[in-house]
């Protein structure tokens, strides 16, 4: 009941605060008065009695204050005039109110900006799934520890075994030419289990998903879905699409329902446009045995536990693992699986990503740390200068309560302005990047956009940065000693102290930053001139796939053959070749198994090593020398002795010194004969290890699908719109795709590595800049503070610049205090992160940098104090 | 400053007991309630206003005491308080707690 009589007092006080106000000074009146009475009883004169009345009672105005307080309003009170109070000294510093607001808004943006990246992979990497963190993804696991994906007799087996499942459903990407009459262009496709929707959760924006049965047999169902974007932007939206025939590479196929918007597919990172039953497979692709075949793991499996049941499913998956190990050990063997997390996916962009992302997050993080010092710095320095002020409200009465929320209240307005401003910025930064140009032909998407947790991390952040740089200057400024102000400037020895490790934490902060961004420059300026091994520039790619032209081995080797020969004839183009793979993709190398001789090296039964195939003439393309033997045997020469042609790594490795030319690689069809040593090149990604290689021919590794190469005189990007018509008008059942230079498309592998680079090229020159303004501060207010002892020491003979030299060198120190450890420690990163490569231009460049940068920040205030006329200084007490 | 702050702090708890004491008898306006603690204390306690007038508006905020206005004997106009019924209850817990805890610290230092 206690609380209801409280409530209504506080509501009382509230509604009727003039009235208490007026009832509180009578009171105190009649207090008065009734004392006076009481002495001119005991016998004073009225005067006499009055003031004795007055001096008992105490400071009238401090103990309405502190009666005040008692009722509730009180606070609400406070606040609004210490809003009013910040406001007036954010006004009355521009300069300082202006860089802290600018610097902490700059950090905050990007700190969310960052964070939305984030939170698009990890935390809904697919938009438009209801209950999406349920889902997990079954990895099956070999003993090696990768991932190589399930094949469909293992899906349908792990179906039927993991009843602990309310659902688990399988998919893989296809390329597929999507044509409609007169038109035909490259879609990105899905091919997935007929429960693939309905366990997803998700209900067609238009028409109906997959019935189970349709991916039953082989081939039955030729239906497709598409993605509520492909139907907005083929076909307008127009509802009559529903049972409209389309062709998909040349077969016929009915359209039976739309997915819902915003959903895009199963795959971290892309976007597709059609989904169809995997039981298509063989009819679209000239994979006709696909379903059948268990060493194919192309698909990836998505399961959905019943509600807590995740356990038990994993004790089912091992269970079911161990029994398919036992039954198929040709391709099962030692093969075990995991329930992972879908942002974990082990294949696709978003790995790729995630790492850069997260270290990119560190960086701003670290970056915040400096603007937040900084910010403590010239905010603790601003609170200084007003010693003198908070004093003599101290002496009048205010309380060091009152002063320190005041003074925190005034870091809290900053801090809100700083968050207000760095939302906009993380909003417009956000759009930015979704208006960067992706890398072309890959429907490459993040949902990045700025929702309630984008906006509660930036609050956060704000609120965090706040407490961090504004408590220091509250605490200060509530400690000062209203009796010490009579003493000159005594006190601040401590405040100094403060300042300089301030100083120091902002210049280590400062370097690590640095060190870091240039490092990153570094490495992608380095990338980006460096030599992949092959030629890069002059050189047009353009993607094919001959399967569903009806064409069969020997066919499709006959077009290639005759598609080349005449490419080379024709003007402008100096060499031609076709390639399953390009290097440097954004998706890991294939990779191939074999034994040297029959003989495995390792413990496993066969050795591996990165492995695709090319056509006679693909190292005279790509600029790559031979060092032994031969090109390959030509297209349509007969089939004798399978050819491999492997790199200088896989020679040293294998063979040492010795030849490599003659020895056989034995895979699980072909025994191939190494026929020629190429020299090393960059293959997955820039800054690799050499990695062996193995080269196979086309001719004895036959796949329908490859990457027209071709080396021309001008500059590749001018004849690139021309590439599809020439290869049309040689073989019209060729459609190209994907056309780019082969500049394009190492840049492609660069994307993820430039936007942090930007960052960094950014905010690196703003973290120097910062730590000066810090650094200015702090001597411009130590300088201030000493005026009066520089006075005397330039009276007693001292010159202008032995003062400020000697300023100079007393921040030094400061500077170096906090230097030397970060440099300490950047050693330490470096040699773990570029494995003990110490780069001698960062590690000298930078902290010379900071100290050219920390003399001048100190010189300017020092040398405009060495200025001052001794007698003016002497009189500023 | 600090120093007279804390005491203040100290003697909070006990200046409220006193309070509620000093008006079980009858109500009272503030200048009575300080001589009358100054007189019940034989002299020794000098209640500062500024700690008194505090008191009483919390006293007040808590539903303990009452305040009302009304005459003085000399005819002047005065905030008189008087204890609430809870008041009282709240007066024989404190006094009760009081007892316990000066009677234990009382036998701890003649403890030998």
């Amino acid at each position: 009941m206690r609380w209801l009589a409280t409530t209504t007092f506080y509501l009382k006080s509230l509604f009727t605060k003039r009235k208490l106000e007026a009832q509180m000074a009578e009171e105190i009146r009649a207090h008065v008065e009734l004392a006076t009475e009481a002495n001119v009883a005991a016998g004073m004169s009225p005067t006499d009695a009055r003031h004795a009345a007055l001096r008992e009672f105490g400071n009238v105005a401090s103990i309405q204050e502190r009666t005040r307080d008692e009722h509730g309003w009180l606070w609400l009170e406070h606040l609004r005039r210490d809003l009013r109070q910040g406001w007036r000294m954010i006004r009355k510093t521009p300069g300082t109110s202006t860089v802290v607001v600018i610097s902490l808004a700059i950090a905050i943006g990007v700190n969310a900006v960052v964070f939305s990246w984030m939170r698009g992979l990890v935390f809904r990497p697919l938009p438009g799934v209801p209950q999406a963190s349920e889902l997990l993804l079954v990895e099956p696991r070999s003993d090696s520890g990768s991932y190589p994906g399930a094949s469909w007799p293992e899906y349908l087996d792990l179906q039927d075994r993991l009843t602990a499942l309310e659902g688990l459903l399988a998919y893989r990407m296809v390329p597929l030419n999507f044509g409609l009459p007169g038109h035909e262009e490259r879609t990105y496709a899905q091919l997935v289990s007929g429960n693939y929707f309905q366990t997803l959760g998700l209900r067609p924006a238009l028409g109906r998903f997959f019935h189970p049965e349709e991916s039953v047999q082989p081939g039955a169902a030729p239906v497709v879905v598409l993605s509520h974007d492909f139907w907005q932007n083929h076909f307008a939206g127009d509802a009559g699409v529903i049972g409209q025939e389309v062709r998909l590479n040349e077969r016929p196929c009915t359209i039976i329902g739309i997915a819902p918007e915003g959903f895009r597919g199963t795959f971290l990172g892309l976007t597709y446009d059609l989904w169809l039953p995997a039981t298509m497979a063989p009819v679209l692709l000239a994979s006709a045995d696909e379903l059948e075949r268990r060493d194919l793991r192309g698909y990836s499996l998505l399961a959905r536990p019943r509600p807590g049941e995740a356990a038990a499913a994993r004790v089912q998956l091992a269970g079911a693992m161990r029994d398919l190990a036992v039954a198929h050990p040709e391709t099962n063997t030692g093969m075990q699986a995991d329930l992972l997390p879908f942002w974990r996916a082990p294949r696709g962009a978003g790995r790729l990503l995630l790492g850069g992302l997260s270290a990119l997050q560190g960086m701003m993080v670290l970056v915040l740390f400096v603007i937040c010092a900084n910010a403590a710095n010239l905010l603790l320095a601003r609170a200084t200068s007003r010693r003198r002020e908070i004093g003599v409200r101290l002496a009048l009465g205010a309380r060091p309560r009152q002063i320190f929320t005041q003074v925190l209240v005034e870091s809290l307005l900053l801090g809100l302005l700083a968050t207000i401003i760095g939302f906009a910025l993380a909003w417009w930064g956000t759009d930015a990047l979704r208006a960067v140009p992706l890398p072309s032909g890959f429907p490459f998407k993040i949902d990045t956009r700025l929702e309630w947790e984008g906006l509660a991390f930036t609050s956060a952040l704000g609120l965090g940065c706040t407490l961090a740089f504004g408590l220091l200057p509250a605490v200060q400024a509530a400690r000062i000693d209203a009796q010490l102000l009579v003493r000159v400037a005594r006190g601040a020895a401590g405040q100094s102290r403060v300042h300089r490790l301030l100083v120091a934490l902002e210049v280590a902060l400062a370097l690590l930053v640095l060190v870091t961004a240039s490092l990153s420059m570094r490495s992608f300026l380095e990338t980006r001139q460096s030599d992949p091994g092959f030629k890069v520039s002059g050189v047009l790619l353009g993607a094919f796939d001959l399967a569903g032209t009806g064409s069969d081995r020997t066919a499709g080797l006959q077009n290639m053959d005759e598609l080349l020969r005449r490419l080379k004839a024709s003007p402008g183009v100096t060499a031609a070749a076709i390639a399953s793979w390009v290097p440097l993709d954004f998706h890991a190398m294939p990779a191939a198994g074999f034994k040297v001789d029959g003989r495995a090296s390792g413990e496993g039964d066969m050795d591996r090593a990165l492995s695709y195939a090319v056509t006679p003439g693909y190292f005279l393309v790509m600029g790559l020398p031979l060092v032994a033997g031969h090109d390959f045997a030509g297209l349509l020469a007969p089939d004798a002795q399978p050819q491999a042609i492997v790199n200088e790594e896989f020679a040293r490795h294998y063979f040492g010194s010795a030849p490599a030319l003659g020895h056989k690689l034995v895979g699980k069809k072909l025994a191939y004969e190494i026929v020629g040593v190429v020299r090393n090149s960059l293959y997955e990604t820039f800054g690799e290890h050499v990695q062996p290689m193995v080269y196979l021919s086309y001719r004895d590794r036959y796949v329908s699908y490859g990457q027209i190469h071709v080396r021309v005189q001008d500059p590749a990007a001018k004849l690139a719109p021309n590439l599809g018509r020439m290869v049309r008008e040689i073989n019209p059942a060729i459609t190209l795709y994907d056309v780019r230079t082969l500049s394009e498309h190492v840049d492609k592998n660069l994307f993820f590595r430039r936007i942090p680079a930007r960052m960094f090229a950014f905010l690196g020159p703003l973290v120097l800049l910062l730590a000066a303004v810090g650094i200015y501060a702090v001597v411009a207010y130590a300088v201030a503070q000493r005026t009066a002892e520089i006075g005397i020491r330039l009276a007693l003979g001292a010159s202008g610049g032995q003062v400020a030299a000697g300023i100079v060198r007393e921040n030094l120190r400061v500077v170096w205090l906090g230097l030397v450890p970060a440099w300490l420690l950047a050693v330490v990163v470096m040699l773990h992160m570029r494995g003990g490569v110490l780069n001698a231009t960062v590690l000298l460049g930078v902290p010379a940098l900071i100290v050219l940068m920390a003399t001048v920040a100190s010189w300017l205030p020092a040398r405009r104090a060495a200025k001052v006329d001794p007698m003016i200084a002497l009189r500023t007490e | 400053m600090g120093t007279e702050k804390e005491k203040s702090d100290l003697l909070q708890g006990t200046l409220d007991l006193l309070i509620l004491k000093a008006l079980q008898a009858e109500p009272m306006h503030g200048f009575g309630l300080a001589q009358r603690l100054k007189q019940m204390s034989a002299e020794v306690f000098q209640v500062e206003m500024g700690s008194l007038y505090p008191a009483l508006v919390r006293l007040e905020k808590q539903g303990w005491i009452k305040g009302e206005w009304g005459v003085s004997d000399a005819n002047r106009k005065a905030r008189y308080y008087s204890v609430t019924a809870a008041g009282r209850k709240q007066f024989e817990e404190e006094k009760a707690q009081w007892s316990l805890l000066s009677g234990t610290i009382n036998a701890m230092l003649k403890a030998t």
